[in-house]
């Protein structure tokens, strides 16, 4: 038990100090990216370097939010039965949304 | 009573605390995460609106130019430039540097009007 929370604690801050880099892209790109037109923005995500960065990007942070979130629940829900429904959610939440994300990513890269 | 027993023993609730600013960065650490899920989230929808085409995009496209829409997207880039520059601060904390009640303090500040000034420089550059 105490193995798994120093492995969570760890992975924690391994995936913030890989998560500081590609923020850092992400944030500079963003905010111009998301205001040009459609086509732009699909060229934008059929390049390789941001293909590549954006997947991991999407795969490191959803780890980062799961651990994150895991660790206010146990802080603040004390019955474990809500415990385990809120990092079900959280689990769910960190799989399906970044998974369904990539695909699309994977589509628009070779569509 | 038994089962009371077994559950380890929450953080104190919020407002037990005294109000400082080294509370207030820790506090707004947590709130800016939560924040940051929903802002992550925005962004895997934006992105799955791009694959599903220009029709489906363009009401995305809508509400990002709506004033309200602008104000969420600030507002997500403020709490993402905090929890990146808190998160730092964090990182220094668990190499053991910067314990230090001035140095705390004074990384604090700089944390919080770092997150406003890059959030600002972002948006004017961009």
């Amino acid at each position: 038990m105490s193995n798994m929370v120093v492995k969570k604690w760890l992975l924690q801050r391994i995936t913030a100090v890989i998560l500081v880099p590609l923020l850092i892209w992400f944030l500079s790109v963003f905010i111009g990216l998301v205001q040009k037109d459609f086509q732009s923005i699909i060229l934008f995500f059929k390049d390789n370097v941001n293909f590549v960065l954006s997947v991991i990007f999407l795969i490191i942070v959803f780890s980062h939010m799961k651990l994150g979130m895991g660790e206010i629940f146990e802080d603040y829900i004390q019955d474990n039965r809500y415990k385990s429904v809120a990092n079900l959610i959280i689990t769910a939440l960190a799989t399906i949304l970044p998974l369904i994300t990539i695909v699309s990513l994977v589509f628009i890269k070779f569509n | 009573m038994n089962d009371l027993n077994k559950d380890r023993p929450l953080s104190p609730h919020l407002q037990v605390y005294k109000w400082q600013m080294s509370s207030l960065l820790s506090i707004t650490h947590r709130l800016t995460s939560v924040i940051n899920t929903a802002g992550i989230s925005v962004i895997c929808f934006w992105i799955i609106a791009l694959y599903l085409g220009e029709d489906c995009y363009k009401y995305f496209s809508f509400f990002i130019s709506s004033a309200v829409g602008k104000f969420i997207l600030v507002g997500f880039t403020w709490s993402f430039c905090y929890h990146l520059l808190n998160g730092i601060r964090h990182l220094f904390w668990d190499i053991g540097y910067g314990y230090e009640l001035k140095t705390a303090n004074l990384s604090g500040i700089f944390v919080l009007v770092s997150s406003f000034l890059l959030t600002l420089g972002l948006w004017v550059l961009s």
